[in-house]
Parts: C-alpha cells; structure tokens; sequence
C-alpha cells in the first residue's frame, strides 16, 4: 500500500517533470541502443568471417569498451543536471516532513521506472536498427551476401545487466547527495552557480597530460594489433583527457571571458558567457562528450568510405594481373619441382587456347619465402624461438623473398649477372637494409652485389609489416636447400591480362582448376592451387567492403544520433533553467533580438571547440587508423586523407545545422510566450 | 509640467475558453508630476497589476493612452518597446529579479550592458549609487549570499542605474520585515529627494505613508487621492487607514 504511494509519487514526479525526464529518456535508449549494436556486432559470426573481420571483431570489442566507458560519463552527466532540477522538490518533501528513507524510496522508483523504460526501448531500438541494416546491405549489394545479424541474446544480457549497473551507481550518487545535504540546501539548490572544481589547474594539468600521453601511444604504436591493449589505453586516456580538459579549460576559458572586461560587458556577450560560467562543469561536460561522439563518427566514417571507394586500389594492389594462377606449399612437402610447374603451365596455356583468352602481358616467377626476425645480417639459428618471437614482434619481422636471377632477368629484360654467393636487394617496404651480407644457414653467405632499383609486380606480399625485402640469387634451388623447411614456403605465379568478360574469366576459371587439379592428383601433389581473376575478385571485395562501409554508416549514425540528444539535452536543459533569468531580463528590457544575438554568441564560443579538438583527435588517431587500413589492404594516402576531409565538412555542416535547430528551441524555451498584446 | 499622464485608461480581459469578458481597469484617469513620488493602493482585484503593467508598457490597454514625458506609449514599436522600458523606466520588483548568474555588481549593469555604455562609463555610474545605498561592500557577491533587505537595495541600484524619468515600484515591500522595509522606505524618500519620480503599487498602508500622494483604485477607477503635504508618516499612516476603511463601508460610493 506505502509502496504504491511511492511509486505513485515517483511517477507522478517524472510526469511533471516530462520535459527534462523525456530528453533524458531519450539519451539513455539512445545510448543502450548502441551499446547493444556494437556488443552485437563483436560476436556476430558473420562479420568474423569477413576479409580483415577477426580485426572488425577486436576493433568492436574495443569499442563495448569505449562505449561503456562513455555511457557512463555521459548519463552521470546528464542525471546531475536532473539531481539538480528535482532537489527542490525533495526538500519540499523533506520540509513537509517526509524523511530522507522515504524520498530514497522515491528516487529508487524513479530509477526503476527509467531503467525499465529505457531498457525496453534501447534494446529494441537496437535491434530494430540492426535488422533494418541487414535488409538494406541485403538489398544494396544484391551479391551473395548472407548478412545475417540474428538477435544475440548474450549481448542483450550483456548490455541489460551494464545498464542496471550504471543506473545504480547514479541512484548512490543522487542518495549521497539526498542524505548529506540539508533540507534548506535542498530547496535552494538551483540558485547556486557551479563552483569551479576545486585544484582546476591540476585537472587541468592532468588533462593535457593524459591527452598527452593518449596522442604519444597512438603515433608511436607500431602495430594495432599487437598492441592491442595499448590502443586501446590510447583511446581510453583520449576520452579521460578530454572530459578533464574541456572540464578544467572551459573554466579557465570563461574565468579569462569574464576577467576582459571589454568583451564582457557587451550586450551579446555578458549573458552567455555569465550563463557558461554558471555551470561551467556541466558545459564542459557536455562539450567533451560531443567532441568524443564526433571523432568516433569521423573515425568510422573516414575509413570505412574510403575502404568502400579504394576498392579498385586494393585490387589492384592485391593483382598484378586480371588473371592469375598461384601455387603455393610448405618447404617440407617438397613437391613442387622445376618440371611440375612447367607442365602446369603449358596445361594452363592449352586451356588459354581453348578459350581464346588473347592472353598478353604474361608474368611468371618462384619464390621462396621466410619470415623470421634476423639476426644482424644472418638467419636464426633457431627457428622455433624466431617463430615465437615474430607473434610478439610485429616491427622487427623480416620478410624475404628469395628470386632466381633468371627470372629477374626474364621479367624486368635485363641481362645481370651474378656469381654464385653474390646477391641483388630490393627493398620492398620497411627499414633499408644496412648489411653487405646475407648468411643462410649452414654458413653460407651470399654478399650484396648491388641494391636494385626497381623489381617486377610481386603479388601479395605484406609489405606493412615489418620490413620486406627481395632478394636475387643465382640459383633458387641452392637457396632452397638451406631453408629451414617448416618455416618456408615455396610459390609459383603465373598471371596474365586477358579481354575476356567477367563471365567468360568465369568459366575459364572453373575449367582452369577442373584441369590442373587432375595434374595435382597425378603428381600427388599437395600444394595449395589458387586460380583467380580481378573480375571475380571484385565482387567478393564488394561484398566485404561495401559491408564494411555500411557498418560504418550504422554505427556513426548510432553515434550521430547519440550526438544529437546530447545537444539537444544541453539546449532543453539549459533553456528551462534560463528561462527565469530571462524572463527577470526582458522585463528589465532585453529585446528579442538581443536574446537571439546573445544565443548566438554562446553558439560562437563554445560551437566550435568540440569541433576542434575532434579534428585534433582526428588528426593524431591518422597513422594509427592507417595501419589498420594496411591490414585491409588499403594503401592510398591520398584517398584516406580525402574521405576524412570530406567527412570532417560534412560533419561541420551537419553539426551547424543540429545546433541551428536545437538553439531555435532553446529560444523558443527562453523567450516564453509572447506578451498579450 | 506632468512626467506621466494617465487618460481614461480601459483593459478588458476576455477568458480564454468563454466570452466573459473582466472588465479590469474601466477609466483611470491621472497625472504625475516630475519629482513626485505617488503610491497607488488598493485591495488585491482592484486592478493595480494592470495598471502597473500598462504603465511599464509591459500590456497595452484596450482604450485610453499613457503619455510618458509627452510619448503616448502606444506608438512605440514593439520592437523598439524593451529598448523603451530599459532606458525610461526603472523597475523595483516584490521579488527582487536578481540574476544567480551574475553577481551584484554585474547585476546592476545589466540595464546599462543591453544598453550598450561602455564599462567605464559604468563603473563611473555605479560608485556613487552604491555609496548611497550602501551596497558598496556587497558588490562582489552573488545574490543568494546576501539577506533580502540588500538585494532589494540591489534592484532599486539597477533602477536607477539608467537615470529613468519614472521609477516603477510594485510592492517593493512585500518580502521584507519590518527593519528591511523601513530602511527601503527611507530610502526611497531619500531618492526621491533628489528630484527622481516614483510611483509604488502597494497595500501596505505602512509604505503608501512615505508618498507624497496617494491614490486609492476600487473596481477600476481611481476612487481618491490624499496629499501628504506636510504632514509626518505617522499622521498620514493614520490618513490612509481611515480612508481605507471609509472605502470598504461606503462599498463602492465616492467618498
């Protein structure tokens, strides 16, 4: 029966209080919605299956982190300010002679009420969203993909069970400041301004330490996925320092406004920036997690757009010729003779016939190939503790592939010589090779010749991890023999330009692996047979990236929205509360248009900084993102710089444009309704 | 020469939902000399609200017209209305209308910030006011650290701020106790020593003494005026609350 009549109160509060409790609605279902998408998505299995998804897969995982992370900043901040408003009411309670259990009790009620409610709608929303971007990416890329986002009920678990915990520890912090603070600091608690934070300028300090210390980590990490944990140090420390900055900094910021007396005493400026300072932490608040909101967009959007739009790069990064036919083994099987893979090529030659394929432009080498983390200018001697090594050594691996000088001279038309321990380098990618000598194992030492040049399209080789360096011999079967077996591995490439259409490669490629696999089990050969073309290649990195790309537009449009409410929080919240004041003004004679001027200055003051720090943030996570974008496959700069560009704009704009329409509202909100005239 | 002049002023209000329509104010009629300090009094509904809203140009009347130093209030713009109220009116509030976000300093430039001085100019302005009113130690405060009678003080400072040809008082007493109130009230003969016009709604017969003249509204007229003259608070005190209780037996009949 009592408790009836606290949850009615409870209720009844939240009613009347609609216009504050609904944006605040709004911004936990917001938030529970996307936590509940990424927490989804990182166990999705089909995005595990994607090209670089295991990547996806642990970039999300991060990223439930930073979402929680940001959760619960940002709903701490938004339930002070409704501590704020409803204080005033329990102390009426509290003067009326209701004690501070039984208004604990309320507040319990109004917790649940909100928790249940926001709950309910976040995790619909959530999968609502999810289900309506399968559809679509089913229907935008009508390629076979088999997008299925089913309902994972680990992540509702998940996300139910976090969300309870951050509503109970904002319940603590509102019975904390019930319990300590009394009845008449209860009812005027509204009237107090915000003092600044006590030690400001070591918050401040630590701020632009830590944001320090974030942009340090995030240029010096070699390798995201190696350093995992320290990535994701990097971007926990961004989303502390900033809220610490923008906290401690929009007071300073102000303090200084406030301290220029000319600027301060102007019409347009004296209201807004008073009104800033007076609840500057709650600004600072604010600002901080918008700027947070708007590099994560920017991040997303920038990389996932120009994986989408630098497809043709990848493949033909990843092509050297629009067909290809590849055969690959481990050392040891030791099948792969000079005469296997001469009578590959002439069955592939006859099946070219067959097919009129015009083939023009022919590529054809060996390779072989190690991995290892050298020893000054020598391999290992012990290639089990290198192999270990290269699992936690990302930017120390050596890669080398290991050429015949026939080839070289086949391919590039060149008529080099070499003796028999002498050697070419090219440097593909990494550090330069800083030694005269190569030793292989068994003491053998092949001597640099001369550094190469240039070098033939090798394909698909990694040349972003580590450092990659081919390498001329004279002869590869005596290099061969040296190798550690198990940790070598032999290739065989053999591609070629051909006019055919998508669907003639298409057919050539069934017939191509139909015939040379009958080569394999006559041989008994147990080497990996790859028979691929760019036509056929680019529906699959289609499918990949466009799916890539779309997840990117889902989880920025999460963020976006996210974004919104803050905003619009902020100009509701602050409208409501300024709305006395500016009542008291008008009637002092402040005209309309100088309510619009001054709305506009607190727009040009505050508007652009998250903006700014955004673009900061942006600026520092750009290596980082683009060694991500390395293990995609994605090479080109100057795409990647265009696309985060353009998303920076269009963001600016469209950010313009949300804090455009939520000020007319705040205005709306301030100037109150028009006298009676 | 007459600062404010009140002719046949008339406001109906009309109900929202229903066509009744309430006849607030049916004809006043009055004059108020430069340097004068009137009060205005009446029981609540006897349309003292009204007037007072229509003379801050804050309504307009259904019929008649204000003239302010020879302006008829309704031929300023709306728009230029708050710039009006800003610079010619200063106003003394029951409940003071401080800003918490501005301390007391700030709060008493306000008038003068909208209206575009410059900070020197101001902080010239300032210093005697807040030297007369004894504000002058408070200044760095903010509102919720001082007690009533001081922000009260504050306001009258921020009325007067913009030298106004009219200084509008509604209850100016009506929040304070009796210590606060006189010390108001003294002071508001003290400004109206130096020459600034007043004129005070009220009911409280205590602040209506300290006028100059009284004006008595009932039903939507002006009932009755008394001067002062020379007479000291006491003996007008005593003036007003036999008029007071002459108006409620005669119910309504000129007296």
């Amino acid at each position: 029966m009592r408790i009836g009549f606290y949850m009615k109160l409870a209720a009844n509060g939240m009613k009347k209080n609609g216009k504050f409790y609904i944006p605040y609605l709004l911004t936990c279902i917001c938030t529970i919605a996307m936590c509940y998408i990424v927490s989804a998505l990182s166990v999705s299995p089909t995005l595990a299956a994607m090209r670089g998804g295991e990547m996806l897969i642990s970039l999300l995982k991060l990223g439930v982190w930073v979402i929680i992370i940001f959760s619960v900043l940002l709903l701490s901040y938004t339930n002070s300010f409704l501590r704020k408003k409803r204080t005033r009411e329990f102390g009426l309670y509290n003067i009326l002679g209701m004690d501070k259990r039984n208004i604990g009790l309320i507040l319990f009620f109004e917790t649940m009420i909100m928790a249940f409610l926001s709950l309910f709608f976040g995790l619909l929303a959530g999968i609502l969203l999810l289900k309506l971007a399968e559809l679509l990416l089913v229907n935008m890329l009508h390629a076979d993909v088999t997008y299925t986002l089913i309902v994972s009920w680990s992540s509702i678990r998940y996300t139910v069970i976090l969300f309870l915990l951050i509503f109970l520890l904002n319940l603590l912090r509102n019975l904390f400041r019930i319990t300590v603070s009394r009845p008449v600091e209860l009812l005027h608690s509204e009237s107090f301004g915000e003092k600044p934070p006590r030690a400001n300028f070591l918050i401040g300090l630590l701020g632009v330490l830590i944001l320090g210390g974030a942009y340090y980590l995030a240029v010096s990490i070699e390798d995201p996925i190696s350093a995992t944990v320290w990535f994701f140090v990097a971007v926990c420390m961004v989303i502390i320092g900033t809220y610490l900055l923008f906290i401690s900094g929009s007071v300073v910021f102000l303090k200084l406004l406030q301290k220029n007396k000319r600027y301060y005493y102007k019409p347009n400026h004296f209201i807004s920036v008073s009104s800033m300072a007076f609840r500057m932490k709650r600004n600072g608040a604010g600002l901080a997690s918008i700027c947070i909101l708007a590099t994560m967009v920017l991040v997303m959007i920038a990389s996932s757009s120009c994986l989408f739009f630098g497809e043709e790069d990848s493949l033909k990064e990843r092509h050297s010729r629009d067909f290809s036919i590849t055969v690959q083994e481990r050392l040891s099987y030791g099948t792969m003779a000079p005469e296997i893979t001469a009578s590959i090529a002439k069955k592939a030659e006859d099946v070219m016939l067959l097919h009129n394929a015009q083939a023009s432009d022919l590529l054809t080498y060996s390779y072989l190939n190690i991995s290892c983390v050298l020893d000054g200018s020598a391999l290992p001697s012990d290639f089990e503790e290198s192999y270990l090594q290269t699992q936690n050594n990302f930017s120390g691996i050596c890669q080398l592939y290991f050429f015949s000088l026939d080839d070289y001279n086949r391919m590039m038309d060149t008529d080099y010589t070499l003796n028999t321990y002498e050697m070419f380098l090219y440097k593909k990618g990494g550090r330069n090779y800083a030694y005269q000598e190569l030793t292989l194992p068994g003491q053998t030492t092949y001597h640099l010749k001369a550094a190469l040049k240039s070098f033939f399209d090798v394909e698909d080789t990694n040349s972003y991890i580590g450092s990659t360096y081919f390498i001329v011999v004279p002869d590869l079967e005596a290099v061969r023999s040296l190798l550690p077996e198990d940790y070598s591995t032999f290739l065989w490439y053999y591609g070629f330009r051909t006019p055919l259409s998508a669907e003639e490669q298409n057919t050539m490629i069934h017939d191509m692996e139909v015939d040379l696999s009958g080569i394999f089990t006559e041989n008994s050969l147990n080497a990996m047979l790859r028979v691929e073309s760019v036509e056929d290649d680019r529906t699959d990195f289609l499918a990949a990236y466009g799916g890539l790309f779309f997840l990117g537009i889902l989880l920025s449009v999460a963020f976006i929205l996210a974004a919104v409410l803050i905003i619009y929080f902020k100009q509701i919240s602050e409208g409501y509360e300024d709305k006395s004041r500016f009542a008291i003004m008008q009637k002092v004679g402040l005209t309309d248009r100088e309510i619009r001027r001054s709305i506009n200055s607190q727009l040009l003051t505050v508007f652009f900084l998250p903006l700014l720090f955004a673009g900061l943030h942006l600026c520092f996570a750009f290596p980082l993102i683009k060694k991500i974008l390395l293990l995609f496959g994605f090479l080109n700069n100057r795409l990647f710089i265009l696309t985060t560009l353009i998303s920076f704009a269009a963001f600016a704009v469209f950010y313009t444009v949300i804090y455009r329409m939520t000020s007319n509202a705040y205005y709306d909100i301030v100037r109150g309704p028009r006298e009676n005239r | 020469m007459s600062i404010l002049e009140v002719k046949g002023v008339k406001k109906v209000y009309t109900t929202r939902f229903g066509n009744n329509k309430v006849e607030a104010l049916k004809n006043v009629n009055f004059q108020v000399e430069k340097g004068e300090y009137v009060a205005i009094m009446g029981e609540s509904g006897s349309g003292k609200t009204t007037l007072l809203n229509i003379l801050a140009a804050l309504d307009r009347p259904t019929g008649g017209s204000v003239f302010l130093d020879g302006r008829n209030l309704s031929d300023i713009r709306e728009s230029d209305m708050a710039a009006f109220r800003r610079d010619e009116l200063g106003f003394v509030f029951q409940d003071f209308n401080l800003l918490d976000t501005f301390p007391v300093e700030d709060n008493i430039y306000l008038p003068l910030v909208l209206a575009g001085k410059s900070y020197n100019e101001m902080k010239v302005r300032l210093a005697p006011i807040a030297e007369k009113l004894g504000i002058t130690s408070l200044l760095k405060k903010y509102p919720y650290e001082i007690s009533g009678g001081q922000k009260q003080r504050v306001a009258v400072a921020r009325a007067l701020i913009t030298g106004p040809k009219l200084i509008l008082a509604d209850e100016p007493t009506g929040a304070l106790d009796s210590k606060a109130t006189d010390e108001l009230l003294s002071l508001f003969n003290e400004v109206n020593a130096t020459g600034q016009t007043i004129l005070m709604v009220t009911h409280s017969i205590k602040a209506a003494s300290h006028a100059g003249r009284v004006l008595f509204i009932k039903d939507g007229e002006v009932f009755h005026q008394i001067y002062r003259g020379q007479d000291s608070f006491s003996a007008q005190y005593q003036k007003i609350s036999d008029t007071l209780t002459l108006l409620q037996q005669t119910g309504g009949e000129r007296a």
